[in-house]
C-alpha cells in the first residue's frame, strides 16, 4: 500500500529538513521532476515562477543523474536497520534546532520533553543511533524557524526554489541557515563532516524515494505538484498537524459559486 | 459497566435506522464504506490483480464520491467555459483516473488498518478525520471532506498529511488548461490511465 503514505517533504521524517540545512544536497530530491513543461504564464501566487522552474529543472537533472541512482544503490547495499540508525542519528544531531524553536514558539512542555529526548537519545541512544526516548514518553516533534514565523503570524511570502536546496519561501529560507548553525556536525573537522554529511544526505534521499515515485506517477506538472504539496505541508506543520477547520464555509461558498477565481487556499479544508 | 447500556442504545438506534425508509448514511459511513473496499483491495491485491482492483473500486467510488462537485472544483474558473460534452468527457476520464489510481496504489497488504477518529458537520459540509495505522504503529493522517448529495454524503476532497488532493489537482489542471486547453488535459489524464494499465499487465 503506498497510496497515501507519503508526500514530498515527508512529515514523519524531520531528517529531510535537517539534512537540507546540513549539506543542502539531500533535498535536491524534493525538487526533482521532469522538465516537460515550458515556461508558462505566471501563477499570481508564484511571481518567481520563471526562475523557480529553471532551478527546479536544474535540481531535477542533478537528482536524476546523481542522487536517485546513488540512493537506490545505497538502499540495495545497506540493511534496513542500518538505514534506520542513520535516519535516527541525523534526526538527533539536528534536534537542537527543534528545541530552540519550541522555545521561540512558547511551547514549554514540548521544550522540556524535547530537551529530555535529545539528552536521552544522545546518551542511552548511543549518539542518537537509537531512539529510546519515544518509548519513554518523549515523542519526536518537528519544528523549524519557518514554522516559528508561521506561528507568529507571518504569511508564506513568495515561493522560491533554491538551487541545490529545493522548495522554500521567503518565510522558510532563513531557517536553512539557523538549522545549519544549530547542527553540531557543522562544527566538526571537515574530514568528519563531509563524509558524514554525504551519507546522511543520501540516506535522506533514500527515505524520499517513495514520495518521489508518487510524484512521478501522479503529477501532470511536477513543478506545480511539488509547489502545492510543499505549501500545504508547511501549513500543516505550522499547526502541528491540526489546522483549524474554519475554512469549511469558504469551501462551500467557492464550490457553489462556480467561478472560483484564485482561491486555492479555501480548498485546504482539514 | 456502562458498556451494556451503550450497546443497547446503539442497537436501538440501528433498529430505528433500519426501519426508516431510505436511511441517510452518515459521512462516517460513506468513508468507512470506501475504507472497507480499499482494505479488500489491499488484502486481495494479488488474486484480483490490477484489472480486478480497478473493477472493484470503480463502482464504490461512484457511490461514495461526488464527481460532479470534484470536477467543477478541480477545473476551477475554466469549468464555466466548458461545453457540456467537454464536461462529461472530462468527468468520465477523471472517474477512471481515480479508480486507476486506487487500483495502482493499493497493491498489497502490510498489516495496515483504517481508524476513524471523528466527524464534524458544519453548514452542509462534513469533515471525517481518519488515520491509516501501519503495522509498526506509525500513523498517516487521512481526512475527508464530504457534502450532501440528495440523501447521501459524498466525498469531495481527500487530505493526506495535510495535503489536499483537490487543491493539488486544481493547481495542476489549471496550469495545463491555461497553457494547452482542456483537450490536452483530458489526453494527459488518459495517458496516465494507460500507463497504470501498461505497468500492470
Amino acid at each position: 500500500m503506498r497510496g497515501c503514505a507519503s508526500q514530498p517533504g515527508n512529515s514523519t521524517m524531520p531528517n529531510a529538513k535537517i539534512t537540507r540545512g546540513l549539506l543542502a544536497l539531500g533535498c535536491a530530491a524534493l525538487v526533482s521532476g521532469c522538465a516537460s513543461t515550458s515556461a508558462s504564464k505566471n501563477d499570481p501566487s508564484d511571481p518567481w515562477e520563471g526562475p523557480n522552474r529553471a532551478f527546479y529543472n536544474f535540481n531535477d537533472a542533478i537528482d536524476r543523474n546523481f542522487f536517485t541512482p546513488v540512493a537506490k544503490g545505497y538502499v540495495k547495499v545497506t540493511p534496513q536497520p542500518v538505514r534506520a540508525g542513520v535516519t535516527k542519528f541525523s534526526d538527533n544531531v539536528a534536534y537542537i534546532n527543534v528545541i530552540a524553536n519550541d522555545l521561540l514558539q512558547g511551547k514549554l512542555s514540548d521544550f522540556a520533553s524535547d530537551t529530555g529526548r535529545f539528552v536521552v537519545n544522545s546518551t542511552l541512544g548511543i549518539g542518537g543511533l537509537f531512539d529510546p526516548a519515544t518509548g519513554m514518553g518523549m515523542p519526536a516533534h518537528d519544528e523549524d524557524l519557518g514554522q516559528t514565523f508561521g506561528v507568529w503570524g507571518a504569511g508564506e511570502g513568495r515561493y522560491m526554489v533554491l538551487p541545490m536546496v529545493g522548495p522554500s519561501s521567503i518565510r522558510d529560507a532563513p531557517g536553512i541557515a539557523t538549522s545549519l548553525a544549530l547542527n553540531p556536525l557543522a562544527y566538526l573537522n571537515p574530514v568528519v563532516t563531509i563524509p558524514l554529511g554525504f551519507v546522511t544526505a543520501v540516506n535522506a534521499r533514500a527515505n524520499l524515494l517513495e514520495a518521489t515515485n508518487i510524484r512521478d506517477q501522479a503529477a501532470l506538472d511536477p513543478y506545480t505538484f511539488v509547489r502545492e504539496a510543499y505549501r500545504q505541508q508547511r501549513e500543516f506543520k505550522i499547526f502541528d498537524g491540526n489546522p483549524p477547520a474554519d475554512d469549511m464555509d469558504d469551501y462551500i461558498d467557492s464550490a457553489d459559486a462556480e467561478n472560483t477565481a484564485d482561491d486555492a487556499a479555501v480548498l485546504k479544508v482539514y | 459497566m456502562r458498556l451494556l447500556p451503550r450497546l443497547l442504545c446503539a442497537l436501538c438506534l440501528a433498529l430505528l435506522c433500519g426501519l426508516a425508509p431510505a436511511a441517510t448514511a452518515t459521512p462516517t459511513a460513506t468513508v468507512e464504506k470506501l475504507h472497507a473496499t480499499l482494505l479488500s483491495l489491499m488484502k486481495e491485491a494479488d488474486s484480483l490483480r490490477y484489472q480486478g482492483r480497478f473493477e472493484r473500486v470503480a463502482p464504490v467510488l461512484d457511490q461514495t464520491f461526488n464527481f460532479e462537485t470534484i470536477g467543477r472544483v478541480v477545473t476551477g474558473r475554466y469549468w464555466k467555459g466548458l461545453a457540456a460534452d467537454k464536461r462529461s468527457s472530462f468527468l468520465d476520464t477523471f472517474r477512471k483516473l481515480s479508480a486507476a489510481t486506487y487500483a495502482e496504489n493499493f497493491d498489497g497488504y502490510g498489516g495496515e488498518a483504517f481508524k476513524t477518529l471523528g466527524e464534524e458537520i458544519k453548514k452542509g459540509a462534513a469533515l471525517v478525520r481518519t488515520q491509516i495505522v501501519k503495522s509498526d504503529g506509525k500513523t498517516v493522517s487521512l481526512n475527508y471532506v464530504l457534502n450532501q448529495s440528495g440523501a447521501d454524503w459524498r466525498v469531495v476532497n481527500v487530505i493526506a498529511e495535510g495535503v489536499s488532493d483537490l487543491s493539488l489537482k486544481r493547481s495542476e489542471y489549471g496550469a495545463v488548461i491555461s497553457r494547452e486547453g482542456i483537450d490536452s488535459l483530458i489526453a494527459k489524464l488518459n495517458a496516465k490511465i494507460a500507463s497504470y494499465a501498461a505497468a500492470n499487465p
